[in-house]
């Protein structure tokens, strides 16, 4: 069924999305509304979502993403000109029909399509080393304590974005991976990290600070052993515990938030993450608008602290980020959300894909060693194009 | 009621939920303050943030406002803050403590927490006291217990009191309790 049913709606051109569930995923599609975002219309966007209060089918929902741009204008970051894809900020969703997917994902496309295999990247490690050693006279001034740089893969080629994901799932289910299939763009994610979930008044996020590329010699255990030793990981990780602590706590009732899991090690198919799970108890009055304003852009792709360190980044990065670190998720009619930072994505847009990956400086980072890191975050997503 | 004075941080909102649990609490951003909140505070809080306390001018014109007039509060950048207002030096230290959880030894010179007692605390700075340092009332109560950096202030004639280290994060052990200490003070 699964397997006719994915090639019926390749076959039926129609836009569709696929997105992590608990049991396998969720597949979205008929689409009667979709909403552009603009500067303009974000704010009554979030607002009118979770108006009614009610979710009655289970289609009431709106999903889609919000780009990273748009994501510091909401909170009144700027940015300045930067070289464009005019790729839009966001855009979302209201599916009409809702699929369950099994975990295994079966898909055999009707004609191949030959891509090349070449990407190019647009910072190379001089000029990556350049700008980290810039960052690092922040660090040591005190304007930011960790900031993130990214650095972009990019190829021209067609891709058929529905056997790209099939691909990724069956080596690398991420608990965050998702799909946008639209008529002129697509997006490929194994996202790991969970931004938001919001359930009634219980919300909790679940950051990423850490990364261990896999060997033949380490499992979890030694895994955790590792980022245990490992000072730097360890402050890192730190640092971005109390940065989401300091982001619910916002939002959510005095006492209520809590440390749910300290420093535990996941698993994944080249490398292993060093992950928390944050919560708190929203408070009565706070809106899906409050909600995003005080999680997004989520802070572990960014650094911290994050509007200084957004400053920062901005007047850095010379092309924009699109997608990457924005965030996709959804919103049901009665307020419940589900987002995830978007990273380890593929953007496919007139015919080119871009792979964005981002790795951390902090005060004892290596330059080396973190352009190193980004291309083992890249090379997952690489590996689709043969 | 706490007046708190956010600088823009990733931490600040700890520090809210922190106090919460004492008083009513109320947070601006240093460049957005309600006079009228802040004159009826009775406790006014300088919040950890980036950069130095030079960046922020109109924290220390609020400071000096305010002193000996209302209890003061500084952590992180908020004490540098103060010691800065105190004609103190705040210079950059060669280690940077980012993230870093470390051992702060309390000093003869505190009148709140017993002498020798150590605290394990949670680290966010770049810059530090330069010393000697010197004013009216003020004494550093507390010291990293192995590079000997100035950890804390107090001035109990004046209740202004102030953390290098951050009690609100979740690397400082009992950080409620000094907390209550200060406050109670």
């Amino acid at each position: 069924m699964t397997k006719n049913y994915l090639k019926e709606i390749a076959r039926s051109k129609k836009p569709f999305i696929i997105y992590k569930s608990e049991k396998g995923f969720n597949l979205y599609t008929n689409f009667s509304k979709k909403i552009i975002l603009t500067n303009k219309n974000i704010q009554n966007f979030i607002n009118n979502v979770s108006k009614n209060k009610l979710k009655k089918k289970n289609t009431d929902l709106f999903i889609g993403f919000f780009g990273y741009e748009i994501l510091n204008n909401l909170i009144g970051v700027k940015l300045k000109k930067q070289k464009d894809i005019n790729f839009p900020k966001g855009i979302f969703y209201k599916p009409e029909k809702i699929i369950e997917l099994p975990n295994k994902l079966i898909y055999i496309p009707e004609k191949s399509i030959k891509f090349s295999k070449n990407f190019k990247i647009n910072l190379n490690q001089i000029s990556y080393s350049n700008i980290f050693n810039k960052f690092k006279k922040k660090i040591k001034s005190g304007e930011t304590y960790q900031i993130k740089i990214c650095t972009k893969y990019k190829n021209a080629s067609k891709i058929d974005a529905l056997d790209f994901f099939c691909r990724l799932t069956k080596s690398n289910i991420a608990p965050e991976a998702f799909m946008i299939k639209d008529k002129n763009y697509s997006i490929i994610s194994c996202s790991p990290e969970n931004l938001i979930t919001k359930k009634g008044d219980l919300i909790t996020t679940k950051p990423i600070a850490g990364t261990l590329k896999k060997s033949k010699k380490l499992n979890k255990i030694k895994a955790l052993e590792f980022f245990k030793r490992n000072i730097k990981e360890t402050k890192e990780h730190n640092m971005i515990v109390d940065m989401e602590r300091s982001d619910l706590s916002r939002i959510c009732r005095a006492g209520s938030v809590k440390i749910l899991k300290k420093k535990t090690v996941e698993e994944y198919k080249d490398l292993y993450h060093y992950v928390s799970l944050i919560g708190g108890k929203l408070k009565r009055k706070v809106s899906s608008l409050d909600i995003l304003k005080a999680m997004m852009p989520g802070g572990s792709v960014i650094g911290c602290p994050k509007i200084s360190t957004l400053n920062l980044l901005n007047a850095q990065e010379k092309e924009g980020r699109n997608i990457y670190t924005g965030s996709f998720g959804y919103i049901n009619f009665n307020g419940d959300m589900r987002f995830n930072i978007i990273i380890r994505s593929i953007l496919n847009y007139q015919n080119y894909s871009e792979i964005s990956v981002a790795s951390g400086v902090v005060i004892d980072s290596n330059a080396k060693h973190e352009f190193n890191e980004n291309y083992i975050k890249a090379k997952a997503l690489m590996d689709l194009y043969r | 009621m706490i007046y708190i004075i956010d600088h823009k941080d990733s931490f600040t909102h700890n520090v809210v939920h922190q106090f919460e649990n004492f008083d009513n609490v109320c947070c601006d951003n240093f460049n957005e303050i309600n006079e009228s909140k802040l004159d009826k505070a009775n406790v006014i809080i300088f919040s950890p943030g980036p950069g130095s306390p030079k960046d922020y001018p109109y924290s220390s014109k609020i400071y000096k406002k305010f002193k000996g007039k209302k209890k003061i509060i500084g952590i992180c950048l908020g004490f540098q803050q103060i010691l800065y207002c105190e004609k103190g030096k705040i210079v950059q230290q060669n280690k940077i403590y980012h993230g870093y959880q470390s051992k702060v030894k309390v000093v003869s010179t505190s009148k709140l927490f017993k002498k020798n007692q150590k605290f394990t605390v949670g680290r966010y700075h770049s810059l530090k006291l330069q010393e000697p340092f010197a004013a009216k009332n003020f004494e550093i109560t507390m010291r990293c217990d192995i590079s000997n950096i100035a950890m804390a202030i107090e001035n109990n004639k004046e209740k202004i009191y102030g953390f290098q280290f951050h009690p609100e994060s979740f690397l400082t052990e009992n950080g409620n309790l000094l907390i209550k200490k200060i406050l109670s003070a």
